[in-house]
């Protein structure tokens, strides 16, 4: 089997899955984020075939906004509260890395079985993208510590990307335009709800916030 | 032209940004006027949208979208005096935000692109976070927080729906614009386990958003936390908007045949967040998250009347529009209660009846038709669903529905018995009502219990043959 120019970088991709598994380290996490981000960004234009001025403009966007505004906003807001080791999280990060395998291999097998024709010459594509969009959820689940939270939910619309880029290019650019502003929005506000929730609380420790409940 | 009419809130909201409080007031009853006769405008009218790939004139979305425009419209007069009587710092924000809230609302409902219309729910989620932290408590910004998150990943669940109807359409070999209405026309091209796939992603999505359980843990806490004016908008008109996204994909299922499959999944929902509801809000100890788990409650009901189908769903519909009606007023009162005594306990107020008397008579009658008594709305929709769940033969179920109601009146009945008439010396430093009760801090309550008790004597031609259009599609009605 030879792996295409795409399946390589997508390999990366999967190694990133790992790495940001076992990291304790905000700054290094953030950084994977925004390599997922730049790869989520520029495969579609490999696969779609579509190399007009439009879609060029479009994937350098995207690729400024995912790969480069999205991690930055998050990296300043981590410089601003001052914390760049993560609290102790629910799941160890060695039982995560083991997590992690366990979770590449299934979307490969998954992915295998689903057998999606118009996608079948990318041996990679769905698996890393199943991938991205379970580790994300992972993160949110088994971190504490509110910064690691948001940083899952980036991966996990970088996976959903990465998925709908896949499915040929049935959306216009102004539609995926709408839904790239859409989450640059959210995370912004995440961004400011995160600073807040260290001026209050002094931590961002979200088992702090458990007042609220029955 | 259609989309001025999210386009206008969208640039006054703006606007309000940078106005002086005053007239930033002034802005939003202004909006709300304006918006109300856009509406009305469009009922009557029905334009094709500039931007036909994207937005459509739906009956589904024109219910919505009137419900939307009275209620702002009358809320915004309530916040006007809501906001003399409280502090709020930050007035010019929240104006603003109430009216791109507004605007993000709207474009919801005129949304006929698959897309579009997951923009516009992330956009709604955007624009309404700041509403919930108005107050910037501790406690609202864990409801804040919790809102985004829960919420943006739900949502981003329906993203990966909406994807998927799209590679069911590919494998289908369909080519037609993705739209909801161009979709539902070709549904049985579609590829069948796909599409299943797509619906129950987007119901677990935006039934997030709408409060399904067991997603719905954010809703509790975003509705006690946010100024009740913002509470009113939220439990009346956006879980609607969430509803009308699992509505219209549920259409598409509906023509592909797979009308039983996404049944018996919304009837597993409804009836889930019924007895989830039933279960908190018997020892509930705060009014607001009471009135946010029968919020809940009645989401759970439209999800289960949309899922029998028939006659139910038409009840759905129903119980829909006179569950925003109710229950902003409801969220309306609870406002006033809060100024008058302070404090969001129930143990902590009490004679309501003599302290405040008018409010007294809104929370009084809102509670009598949010439970469903006759002669309000929800007594005929809830009517309508146990009928049609009779009929198609969901005898366990249907006895589940009525039991469970039960059991949430007596809760609520309990809890709203309290307030009204326990004496009130608890707290003996601040016994003197804080506030009085101003015209336009109870009229608004009013006009929207009027308007719930009037159409159910008298509904008007074209209301009832919108509803029967919109329901028609999956295969409800009143036969």
């Amino acid at each position: 089997m030879i792996l295409n120019p795409v399946d390589t970088i997508l390999s990366l991709v999967l190694l990133s899955v790992l790495f940001s598994f076992g990291s304790s380290q905000l700054p290094g996490l953030i950084m994977v984020v925004g390599f997922q981000g730049i790869v989520a960004s520029i495969v579609p234009l490999f696969i779609g075939h579509d190399m007009t001025a439009g879609g060029m403009i479009f994937t350098f966007v995207t690729l400024l906004i995912r790969g480069i505004i999205i991690p930055m906003s998050i990296y300043t807001v981590i410089k601003k509260v001052a914390i760049r080791r993560e609290v102790e999280p629910i799941i160890g990060y060695h039982a995560s890395i083991l997590c992690g395998l366990g979770l590449i291999v299934a979307a490969t097998y998954v992915s295998r079985q689903l057998n999606i024709p118009s996608i079948s010459s990318y041996t990679l594509l769905f698996p890393t993208a199943i991938a991205l969009l379970i580790s994300g959820m992972f993160l949110l689940m088994a971190r504490r510590n509110a910064i690691a939270m948001v940083l899952g939910y980036i991966i996990m619309e970088n996976g959903i990307y990465l998925v709908g880029s896949t499915f040929s290019a049935r959306a216009r650019h102004i539609v995926e335009f709408g839904i790239l502003l859409d989450v640059l929005a959210g995370v912004m506000i995440m961004a400011i709800i995160l600073q807040n929730i260290k001026q209050t609380f002094d931590d961002v420790d979200t088992a702090l916030l458990r007042t609220l409940k029955e | 032209m259609v989309e001025i009419i999210f386009l206008t809130p969208f640039v006054t909201g703006i606007i309000a940004f940078f106005l002086p409080r005053a007239i930033g007031r002034q802005l939003l009853v202004g909006t709300g006027g304006i918006h109300l006769v856009l509406s009305l405008l469009l009922w009557k009218n029905r334009p094709e949208a500039f931007f036909s790939n994207y937005f459509a004139v739906t009956p589904e979305g024109l219910l919505s979208l009137l419900v939307i425009s009275l209620l702002f419209f009358l809320i915004s007069i309530y916040t006007v005096a809501y906001l003399k009587e409280s502090e709020i710092q930050t007035e010019n924000i929240f104006t603003g935000f109430m009216l791109l809230f507004l605007s993000t609302m709207t474009m919801v409902t005129l949304s006929d692109h698959i897309m579009v219309f997951w923009i516009a729910i992330e956009a709604t989620t955007i624009a309404s976070a700041p509403l919930i932290y108005t107050h910037r408590s501790s406690a609202s910004l864990e409801a804040t927080w919790k809102y985004v998150l829960i919420c943006s990943v739900g949502i981003a669940m329906a993203l990966l729906g909406s994807v998927f109807i799209t590679l069911a359409m590919g494998i289908g070999n369909v080519d037609v614009p993705l739209s909801f209405s161009a979709l539902t026309t070709v549904a049985e091209t579609l590829d069948p386990m796909w599409l299943k796939v797509g619906f129950v992603l987007i119901l677990v999505g935006y039934g997030t958003k709408m409060g399904l359980a067991p997603m719905h843990t954010w809703l509790p806490d975003a509705h006690s936390e946010a100024p009740s004016p913002a509470s009113a908008l939220l439990s009346g008109v956006l879980l609607n908007c969430a509803y009308l996204g699992i509505f219209k994909t549920n259409k598409i299922m509906y023509a592909a045949g797979l009308g039983d499959f996404s049944g018996a999944i919304l009837i597993i929902f409804g009836l889930m967040s019924i007895v989830a509801a039933a279960t908190f809000i018997l020892k509930q100890k705060e009014y607001k998250r009471m009135l946010a788990y029968s919020s809940i409650e009645n989401m759970g009901i439209i999800a289960f009347g949309t899922g029998i189908g028939g006659i139910a769903a038409y009840g759905a519909v129903i119980c829909m529009i006179h569950h925003s009606l109710i229950k902003s007023s409801l969220f309306l009162s609870s406002g006033n209660i809060l100024l008058g005594y302070g404090n969001r306990m129930i143990q902590n107020t009490g004679d309501l009846v003599s302290r405040m008397p008018k409010t007294f008579v809104a929370f009084f009658t809102g509670f009598a038709g949010i439970s469903g008594f006759p002669p309000f709305g929800i007594f005929i929709g809830e009517l309508f669903i146990i009928v049609g769940a009779f009929r198609t033969g969901h005898y366990i179920t249907a006895g589940i529905f009525i039991l469970t109601l039960g059991v949430i009146f007596a809760g609520f009945a309990n809890q709203v018995m309290k307030i009204s008439f326990d004496d009130f010396n608890k707290s003996d430093s601040n016994t003197i009502i804080q506030i009085k009760e101003k015209a336009s801090l109870v009229w608004p309550q009013y006009i929207l219990l009027l308007t719930s008790l009037i159409l159910c004597f008298f509904m008007p031609d074209t209301l009832y043959q919108t509803i029967i259009d919109a329901v028609a599609a999956i295969g409800g009605g009143l036969k």
